[in-house]
């Protein structure tokens, strides 16, 4: 090929490729989709720094979707001054998270454990133990080169819509295609692409699509529908919950140890996903057994009318209005029910301590 | 540094930047080697003591080597450069595998021993270096190079980024010949290396890391048998996963040097379409074979020494050259399958040779014969013929296909149970992959055996120079558009590991 030729191909090349990508940015925004950053590993890990300087008004929050959705961390901030470390991971169990916190020799702060019983009482080994695990086993790798990609990545991520690798990249755009599904297989949920967005502090909140529209909501009830499909029915039991309890209190005795500080905090659900929950997963074996195992506070929404009120859209998260009520909400019972010291300063009319249940 | 990585990204653009700018040569070449180790301590920084060591220890064994004209002290020079590479090598990749053996050994004979389970990291691409700094000091000991001068030279020819941590594993003669000249890339270079440099990643982040990792790792993950079927497409997408992963590599590597002006060596050609396992082995990662080659299996005698010692010889080779890929049995394994084939192979076109001389000796006597020697040689098909050799080529990608479950496997149990699947003798296992996943495995794998077998004649170079221009650019584009589509960054390519 004459180097004419090889160069007049390159430059062609670059029109394209320019030309879609401006093209592609265009299609995503005007699909109204709201600007999302990738709730990755590096993101993760990024967060995961944040840890050492905790305390009971800027917490850790380890746990599943439920505390991603439910507590806003902007909230938060404007009623304590400061902002949560947000490591809650989509799908998984947070016994990893915990005891990586609890093996840290320097973390010495406060967590907020987000307990959604059907990941959280799952074995070692299990789907959403390992996807958490690989997390934790992530962060003591991530290499130089890995943090420079992630702050360049963004930059990028700041203003490409289109730059979305859970909803927008090839994979999901492939989970799309009309493909008959193979008997007794099943590829994962598809959940609409309008369900959820992720902040930089890692914060998941529904789209306005979402809230406004329930023909998506419903589409995400078909999901749950189908992961409780494929989802054991019991939780487990016996010696099996005996070693999950046992792990999950050495990990808050050596957190304790140090100083730190623990609760556990159980996110609103309803409609039939709740009730499922309730069969699968009973109050006095599971919950209540958690606290006195581990002799530990936690905070029950079921418990507390001023956190029982909400709705989910969905069955499972609270919309993003409600998360930010919500938040100012639990914070002065979290204050009430351990005693810690919760910094106010920027907060609106607390919750009144009359309006708090005193149940456990 | 991963090539998919926004961080060589940035890094890249800046070096081409400055290797561009009008400073002497040997300022460039400081640019370049400083870069190299910026490339490599961003990593694991520490590590980089290891490669200044085997630079440092390589450089002036091999000055000495050269200036010393007594056997014994060259052969103590030699073994000291051996023994402090292999020793890195062996301390770093085998510690933990011989302490496991070991523990093994001693508790099959009654004796109980329990050693703390080394921490050791692998520095990346320490395979590779090693292999390159031997290279030059065995060279240098046989009088086949000169010790290199420049300190400078030798020191970017062992840490030249491109090819550092996961080859084209390069010889002296490759680069430092390079370095002496100044080199800047042609326009020409720079639009083919940039191609070059789009295909490789193509290959590994769409191909390898999008449309073939999930299977594979889904099918070889779990502990339980699966469906025959499941079992082929994960072993098929695995196949396709090593190749693209592996090949995308060398191929960004040969890209990102032309960029630079510097050429490396070709490591794969097309070897999918391996018409046996010697042709497998000249296709598939050539600069380690023909580093084993010259090594090993020639300095062991090659085929010098009579047959026995031949296939001995080989065995040897293959097996070292599995161990090379990892600390486990199942890569000795490996390596011992594709030594078997070799060999085999070698018995049957000894025996298909001997046939024929002694046919040729009769037909002289009596040529009625030639016809139905030929009629017996044509079952089924003709494999003299196109089609005779593509299905040649296709048993050869089969038994290849049957090693790489030994590679990916995690143990030699779960090896087993996959080819047990495979053949239905555990034809009851739940069928783990969706339609989808079969899907993209089947059109990547019949995709990629096309191509091989379209291109095993050829090369990327004639083919982009029968291309029009404006289709090269269109294939260009769609490579460049999936790639972004994409958008999966700082996967590590599989052979980081070795």
């Amino acid at each position: 090929m004459h180097m004419n030729s090889l160069s007049k191909a390159g430059i062609l090349t670059l029109i394209f490729v320019l030309t879609f990508v401006v093209g592609w940015e265009l299609y995503w925004r005007s699909q109204h989709l709201a600007l999302s950053y990738n709730d990755d590993e590096s993101l993760w890990a990024h967060t995961r720094k944040e840890i050492y300087q905790t305390s009971p008004s800027r917490p850790v929050l380890i746990g599943s979707s439920r505390v991603k959705f439910d507590l806003d961390l902007e909230a938060w901030q404007r009623v304590t001054g400061e902002k949560p470390v947000q490591l809650a991971l989509v799908g998984t169990s947070p016994r990893p998270l915990l005891n990586d916190l609890a093996n840290d020799p320097n973390f010495k702060g406060t967590v907020i454990i987000d307990v959604t019983e059907g990941l959280f009482f799952t074995p070692d080994g299990s789907f959403p133990e390992r996807e958490a695990t690989k997390r934790v086993e992530f962060y003591p790798k991530w290499s130089l080169s890995q943090q420079l990609s992630f702050h360049i990545n963004h930059l990028l991520e700041d203003h490409l819509y289109f730059l979305d690798e859970e909803r927008l990249s090839l994979q999901p755009l492939l989970t799309d295609l009309p493909v008959p599904p193979r008997p007794d297989t099943w590829g994962g949920p598809k959940f609409p692409k309008e369900f959820v967005v992720n902040r930089f502090d890692r914060q998941s909140t529904m789209t306005d699509a979402m809230v406004a529209d329930t023909s998506i909501q419903n589409k995400v009830k078909a999901m749950w529908l189908e992961i409780g499909g494929h989802s054991p029915k019991q939780g487990v039991d016996g010696p099996l919950l005996t070693a999950i309890l046992n792990s999950v209190k050495q990990s808050v005795d050596q957190i304790r140890a140090r100083g730190g500080k623990v609760i556990f905090v159980r996110m609103p659900s309803d409609g039939p996903f709740h009730e499922a929950e309730k069969m699968g997963y009973p109050r006095e074996k599971y919950w209540d057994r958690l606290l006195a195992h581990t002799q530990t506070a936690g905070i029950h929404f079921e418990d507390y009318p001023v956190l029982s009120k909400y709705q989910c859209p969905e069955w499972s998260h609270l919309a993003p209005k409600d998360a930010i009520t919500f938040t100012e909400d639990i914070i002065p019972i979290l204050q009430q029910k351990t005693g810690w010291f919760i910094n106010r300063n920027g907060a609106k009319t607390p919750a009144t301590t009359a309006s708090l249940s005193n149940h456990q | 540094m991963v090539f998919n990585s926004y961080s060589f990204a940035l890094f890249f653009v800046l070096l081409l930047v400055l290797h561009n700018l009008p400073l002497p040569w040997k300022v460039k070449k400081i640019n370049l080697l400083l870069a190299s180790y910026l490339f490599y301590s961003l990593w694991n920084p520490p590590f980089i003591l290891l490669l200044w060591l085997s630079t440092v220890v390589d450089f002036y064994a091999a000055r000495l080597i050269a200036r010393e004209q007594r056997p014994m002290p060259r052969k103590l020079l030699l073994t000291i450069s051996l023994v402090l590479n292999l020793g890195m090598l062996s301390y770093f990749k085998y510690g933990g595998f011989l302490l496991e053996n070991f523990t093994l050994l001693l508790s099959s004979v009654g004796i109980a021993f329990q050693a703390t389970k080394p921490d050791i990291i692998l520095p990346v691409g320490i395979s590779f270096y090693t292999f390159v700094t031997l290279s030059y000091t065995l060279d240098v000991y046989r009088r086949k190079t000169e010790p290199e001068p420049s300190f400078l030279n030798f020191a970017l020819f062992v840490t030249y980024f491109p090819h550092l941590v996961a080859g084209p594993i390069v010889r002296p003669e490759d680069l430092i010949p390079q370095f002496k000249e100044p080199h800047r890339a042609t326009t020409q270079q720079m639009t083919w290396g940039l191609f070059l440099l789009s295909l490789g990643l193509f290959m590994k982040v769409v191909v390898a890391d999008t449309l073939l990792a999930s299977s594979a790792d889904t099918v070889f993950g779990v502990p339980f048998p699966v469906q025959p079927l499941d079992a082929w497409m994960g072993v098929m997408a695995f196949s396709g996963q090593i190749f693209c992963d592996f090949a995308g590599y060398s191929t960004c590597a040969i890209g990102i040097s032309l960029c630079l002006g510097f050429i490396l060596p070709d490591n794969f050609r097309y070897p999918y379409a391996a018409i046996g396992f010697s042709d497998f082995w000249r296709r598939w990662h050539i600069t380690l074979s023909t580093w084993l080659r010259d090594y090993l299996y020639i300095p062991l005698g090659g085929n010098r020494k009579g047959n026995v010692r031949t296939y001995i010889n080989l065995m040897i080779t293959m097996l070292l050259g599995g161990l090379w890929h990892g600390a486990s049995w199942n890569f000795v394994i490996w390596g011992g399958l594709h030594g078997i084939f070799l060999c085999a192979e070698r018995l049957i076109r000894e025996w298909t040779g001997r046939r024929q001389r002694s046919f040729a000796g009769k037909n002289q006597a009596d040529p009625g014969l030639t016809g139905s020697m030929a009629q017996a040689s044509m079952v089924p098909v003709s494999l003299n013929g196109k089609l005779g050799n593509f299905g040649l080529a296709l048993l050869t990608l089969l038994l290849v296909d049957i090693t790489w479950v030994f590679f990916r496997a995690p143990d030699f149990g779960s090896a087993m149970k996959i080819l047990l699947c495979m053949f239905g003798v555990i034809p009851n296992g739940p069928a783990m992959l969706t339609s989808l996943d079969i899907l993209k495995v089947s059109s990547v794998t019949v995709v990629l055996i096309s191509c091989h077998w379209l291109m095993r004649d050829s090369s990327l170079v004639q083919l982009g120079k029968r291309m029009p221009w404006w289709l090269l650019s269109l294939v260009w584009t769609a490579m460049l558009i999936l790639l972004i589509l994409t958008q999966k960054t700082s996967n590590s390519f599989i052979y980081f590991q070795f």
